[in-house]
């Protein structure tokens, strides 16, 4: 071995004396540079003419054309193909293109539509549902979807050894929910109370191909299959009912999905959708790379930050796209004191009883929104961009938010007024002290990492000194902020935000007393206040009724509540923007979701 | 020879032992741990955080996981990604061909840059050449990489001529064979640059102040008063000479290219492992991590070894088997 190495130095040094001729190197340079210029574009898709389904849907869209390919791009990619696996939103996203639920959300029609049940009829007792399937629809590898796919997927779903996010979901009144086939294309979930978000919640899983996976799931590997991969390797296994599937995937670059040849929607003219040849996802490392992609015309579209649309939209003429208002964002923002009774493990109470006095006390609570100065934060920091949030449903979810909940706008004076009224009084230096003399002091943790944050904080205490209360803001990292106020519960007081769902039944784990996130006082027994044990009957209630006007109006109340009690402070709703560009035809911009919601009825006008 | 290589390798395994349980320690006290995210979402039930902790063992102290984790690797398996759920083997072999061609090619440009320009600013010492070459040096030492990849980035972005990032475009799949080839080097330019740079400036001056010490020795006299060429005498005897530390030093460029290319990689989305243990270091995806950081030192360990390997191949007078 030696004496190769020695045989082959000579010629090494001989190489490097000759070296010297760097010439060589600028033209090899050039000619890459010639092979870069002859850059390759993507084909035409060659369609294939499968039969259509039996219950096809009928898009109302208006009918399209063939061709063409959408580029959008996520800030994180899949971590999973399989929906039981899958905890992230990134992950549902990829899925949710490939895989159908039986019901689905129309963030324009805001209602339950149909998915692969084309119709359902409840029971009188309102406790058992009957789902029509959609007859001669195929998975995307010509096998046919029957009753037995549905069959199949719930009850891995329930299986001991297959633990996954949506089980406590289908857990209605304790009990899971029961599931059972009728005929090849019907099935019957019946639940342990009426409960009416059930076709809601129902839509949340992707049907699985019984075909693909019993083996998995009878060799207890389920939660293997469908990986990333699966995805990278034999991306033909990822079967599916939905809109596409997967073509390719590279980790960390992009995943190209093409048209599932067996979908089942067409359009009127009886063109099976969708009309894209690739849907294309690009993976960036964070939302402001896709903000520069998308202002230099290099993915069709993108979500835009309140305070980037001005240096975007200069490059609309110049690229060919709009940035649409979306009104406001469906993101809540809000701050709230620990109201958790009691003493931790080492025998110290969670809150100091006098600072826990104040806390309890909605008075003092509302006093201290009203001397936050929220609208002057709007114009400082989102420029107008955003808005005040007063409930604790988002105003972008227009069918379930109040607008009439009490409010509390910036009002010093009424704040003060609130506070002299609880027997606060200021002192020396003007620092406000409750009547047992103690000085008001509190800490507010909020989670770093985010440039937004600290501008709201520093607002907040300067506004708070105003009422001669000294507020201490620590910033933690996520994790420990997320730890302190769900585990430990050692905190006074703490920002976060929060995504709502389009259902508020996704909002359970903060509006029950029992609920995990039911921030300011969590998993209580026993609801501990009368108005925490209003809220829990008009939340059962509203689940229980199937007429929907009575379950906004259910919600209507319960949002009054919290907007009166304010158990936690809304600060405020920054507006969303979302930038598409002009040429793709069919775009309807819903409040809230993803704007291209309907990339299967999307087209390209090759005009533009 | 072999003897050497494989008391090398021996003597690798107690640091890596010290080193995988300084990982777990290191973890145990960050604060928070991987289901932090889960626990602020709303709709994900406790029952199933619950049945996750049980699971990934986040409630026991730290060294019940390195036990478990300890017998996964004596079956030869590194355990399982929490985030992906699949090997760790697999997932960080997903990203080891992007990195190590990036660092390889980084070497590589480091190398054939600095040589010939250390060599000729030794031999026109004190000329404008060697002003203006040191002058570079000291400003390529001094700008941190990921400065310059943003500065790179940025420039791609203004004239067009590069991509941004990534490693290759969004028709790539449907390119020829020579077409994607040509697309990977397109991409890889800019981060090749990049990363090198740096390197290219501290090989130069080594190899500069190398060559200086050598021009004057005695065996350079006697063969110009032979009449061997200039140019011979230079780059085939003093090059010979003066190339020892740059051999010796490339041990670590390994280990540091790797370091570095975490950072360049996050600014130039460049999808390699700096992206996946950025992300496992945040989620604390623990098994990801130790394996990451196991690997890197696997790889300075490796990178001196083939460095000691290297200078007795290219220096007759070292004897390893002596050591």
């Amino acid at each position: 071995m030696y004496a190769v190495f020695f045989a082959l130095k000579k010629p090494l040094f001989e190489f490097l004396y000759k070296f010297a001729a760097l010439p060589k190197l600028a033209l090899i340079t050039c000619l890459l540079l010639v092979l870069f210029a002859c850059k390759g574009e993507i084909p035409p898709l060659e369609r294939k003419d499968h039969p259509l389904p039996q219950d096809a849907e009928v898009s109302e869209a208006e009918p399209g054309i063939y061709g063409g390919f959408l580029v959008t791009a996520e800030s994180q990619q899949p971590r999973t193909f399989n929906p039981l696996v899958a905890e992230d939103a990134y992950s549902s996203q990829a899925i949710g293109r490939f895989l159908n639920g039986l019901t689905t959300y129309h963030p324009i029609k805001e209602e339950v539509v149909p998915e692969l049940a084309r119709s359902w009829e409840i029971s009188s007792d309102r406790k058992s549902i009957t789902l029509h399937l959609r007859r001669g629809v195929l998975w995307s590898d010509g096998e046919p979807f029957t009753a037995a796919d549905v069959i199949f997927t719930f009850k891995a779903l329930f299986d001991e050894r297959y633990p996954n996010r949506y089980q406590g979901q289908y857990i209605i009144a304790g009990e899971p929910i029961g599931f059972e086939k009728v005929d090849r294309h019907t099935v019957r979930f019946t639940t342990a109370r009426a409960y009416s978000p059930f076709l809601y919640v129902i839509g949340f899983i992707g049907i699985l191909p019984r075909h693909k996976l019993i083996d998995a799931y009878e060799q207890g590997t389920l939660l293997q299959e469908w990986s990333v991969r699966t995805a990278m390797h034999e991306p033909g296994e990822l079967v599916g009912t939905g809109p596409f599937r997967v073509h390719s995937f590279r980790p960390g670059q992009r995943i190209i999905y093409e048209p599932n040849p067996h979908y089942w929607r067409v359009d009127s003219k009886g063109q099976r959708l969708p009309y894209v040849d690739y849907l294309i996802t690009r993976f960036v490392q964070d939302r402001n790379t896709s903000t520069v992609l998308f202002a230099s015309g290099q993915i069709d579209a993108a979500d835009i930050a309140p305070g980037d649309v001005v240096g975007v939209s200069r490059n609309a003429p110049l690229h060919g796209f709009t940035v649409h208002h979306r009104g406001p964002a469906t993101g809540i923002r809000y701050l709230w004191f620990n109201q958790k009774p009691g003493v931790n493990e080492d025998g110290r109470p969670y809150v100091e009883p006098h600072k826990l006095e104040w806390f309890t006390n909605k008075y003092f609570r509302q006093a201290i929104l009203h001397g936050f100065n929220r609208e002057g934060l709007i114009q400082s920091v989102y420029f107008g961009r955003a808005e005040l949030l007063h409930s604790i449903i988002s105003p972008a979810n227009q069918r379930w938010h109040n607008p009439e909940v009490p409010k509390f706008p910036y009002d010093p004076g009424r704040a003060i007024e609130l506070l002299e009224g609880q027997g606060f009084e200021f002192r020396e230096g003007g620092q406000l002290y409750d009547k047992h003399g103690n000085p008001v002091i509190f800490d507010v943790y909020a989670s770093e990492g985010d440039d937004i944050t600290p501008q709201i904080m520093s607002t907040f205490r300067e506004n708070m000194r105003d009422l001669g209360i000294r507020v201490r803001v620590r910033y933690l990292d996520f994790g420990t902020l997320v730890a302190r106020i769900s585990r430990h519960f050692e905190y006074e007081a703490a920002m976060m935000g929060f995504t709502g769902g389009a259902d508020p039944s996704g909002g359970r784990a903060i509006y029950l007393s029992s609920g995990r996130l039911h921030l300011w006082n969590p998993e209580q027994e026993e609801p501990q206040t009368e108005w925490e044990a209003k809220v829990d009957e008009l939340v059962y209630a509203s689940e229980e009724t199937f007429d929907l006007e009575e379950r906004v109006d259910y919600v209507h109340r319960m949002q009054e509540i919290f907007s009166e009690q304010l158990p936690l402070l809304y600060l405020l709703t920054p507006h969303a923007y979302a930038g598409l560009k002009d040429k793709w035809q069919n775009v309807h911009i819903p409040a809230m979701g993803s704007v291209i919601w309907n990339v299967d009825e999307l087209y390209l006008d090759r005009e533009l | 020879m072999l003897a050497f290589i494989i008391r090398r390798i021996l003597s690798a395994f107690p640091l890596l032992f010290g080193i995988s349980v300084l990982v777990f320690i290191l973890m145990a006290v960050a604060p928070g741990d991987f289901l932090d995210v889960a626990r602020s979402q709303e709709d994900i039930p406790a029952e199933y955080i619950e049945r996750m902790e049980q699971e990934f063992a986040l409630g026991e102290p730290w060294h019940t996981r390195y036990f478990i984790w300890v017998g996964n690797v004596v079956q030869g398996n590194l355990g399982e990604s929490w985030i992906y759920r699949v090997p760790v083997t697999e997932l960080l072999w997903q990203r080891i061909p992007a990195t190590l061609v990036l660092s390889a090619l980084s070497i590589l440009f480091a190398l054939c840059l600095a040589i010939p320009l250390g060599v000729l600013a030794a031999i026109y010492k004190d000329s404008i050449f060697d002003r203006i070459s040191s002058m570079f040096a000291y400003a390529a030492l001094s700008i941190p990489e990921f400065f310059l990849a943003l500065l790179a980035v940025m420039f791609a972005a203004q004239t067009g001529l590069f991509p941004t990032g990534g490693l290759s475009s969004v028709e790539h799949e449907f390119m020829s064979f020579w077409g994607r080839l040509a697309d990977y080097a397109h991409h890889l330019v800019l981060p090749t640059i990049v990363l090198g740079m740096g390197s290219v400036a501290s090989y130069m001056r080594i190899m500069r102040a190398n060559f200086l010490d050598y021009i004057r020795s005695d065996f350079v006299t006697t063969a110009r008063a032979k009449g061997v060429p200039e140019g011979r005498i230079m780059f085939l005897h003093v090059l010979r000479n003066a190339i020892n530390p740059l051999v010796s030093g490339s041990g670590f460029i390994l280990a540091t290219l790797l370091s570095g290319s975490i950072l360049v990689e996050n600014v130039m989305n460049y999808p390699g492992l700096g992206q996946l243990i950025f992300e496992a270091l945040m989620r604390q995806d623990e098994f990801v991590v130790v394996a990451a950081v196991l690997m890197g030192c696997v790889m300075l360990m490796l990178g001196n070894l083939i460095a000691d390997l290297l200078l007795a191949w290219s220096d007759p007078r070292i004897r390893l088997e002596k050591n």
